[in-house]
């Protein structure tokens, strides 16, 4: 199953995404485990992931948390900012599928 | 910088819209002090300038739901609009500090 973890600086805008891409997943007949964490739990929580998504006001611990990621070989990006305006929960798993992809 | 028109928007896109913007300002305002401490006194102004560009959206969207409210259509409050509220005043704060502070270490060239 894919693993995504989202992360924002409360762990709040990011529980909601998660509730939207959800629905989004059970929509088109797939399977996710989706969660958020604060950005404290962010490093101690990708070991468990497949993929890493970071809101806009994290965006400069990316670097930080990318260096972390190697260890687990996946990669970290920030949330599309379009996507992320408009709590687009289709477009932010899109997202997170192709950098699925790139790893 | 692009103007956001909330009534486009749902009271979640709105509050998320917020968070966006007041969100990108943070980020630029940390980035701001890394390249100041690594010498790159024009990159770290820069950055201040975006981030006050960024703020400026935010509160303009923040602005609006005022402008709203006071003619007589209240938003429903929800704790996601308040968290935005929160990142909108705490980022704002955040901005004039770092803004005085750099202005400081410049001046006394450190």
């Amino acid at each position: 199953m894919k693993r995504i973890l989202l992360a924002c600086s409360a762990g709040m805008s990011t529980s909601l995404l998660v509730t939207k891409m959800q629905e989004y997943v059970k929509s088109i007949g797939e399977e996710a485990e989706i969660w958020a964490v604060g950005q404290d739990q962010a490093k101690k929580e990708m070991e468990n992931a497949d993929v890493v998504l970071i809101g806009p006001q994290m965006s400069f611990l990316k670097g930080e948390l990318q260096k972390e990621a190697q260890k687990y070989g996946i990669q970290v990006d920030v949330i599309d900012m379009v996507a992320y305006g408009m709590a687009d929960g289709k477009k932010v798993y899109e997202q997170a599928l192709k950098l699925m992809e790139e790893k | 910088m692009e103007k956001v028109d909330i009534h486009q928007l749902t009271n979640e896109q709105i509050a998320f819209h917020i968070i966006l913007h007041s969100g990108n300002a943070r980020s630029k305002i940390v980035q701001a002090i890394r390249e100041y401490r690594s010498g790159q006194i024009e990159e770290s102004e820069r950055l201040i300038e975006e981030a006050e560009q960024e703020l400026g959206v935010a509160h303009d969207v923040h602005f609006q739901l005022i402008q709203k409210e006071a003619s007589g259509k209240p938003t429903t409050i929800t704790l996601l609009l308040m968290h935005a509220e929160d990142h909108v005043m705490s980022t704002l704060a955040m901005k004039e500090i770092v803004k005085e502070m750099l202005a400081l270490l410049k001046e006394r060239n450190i």
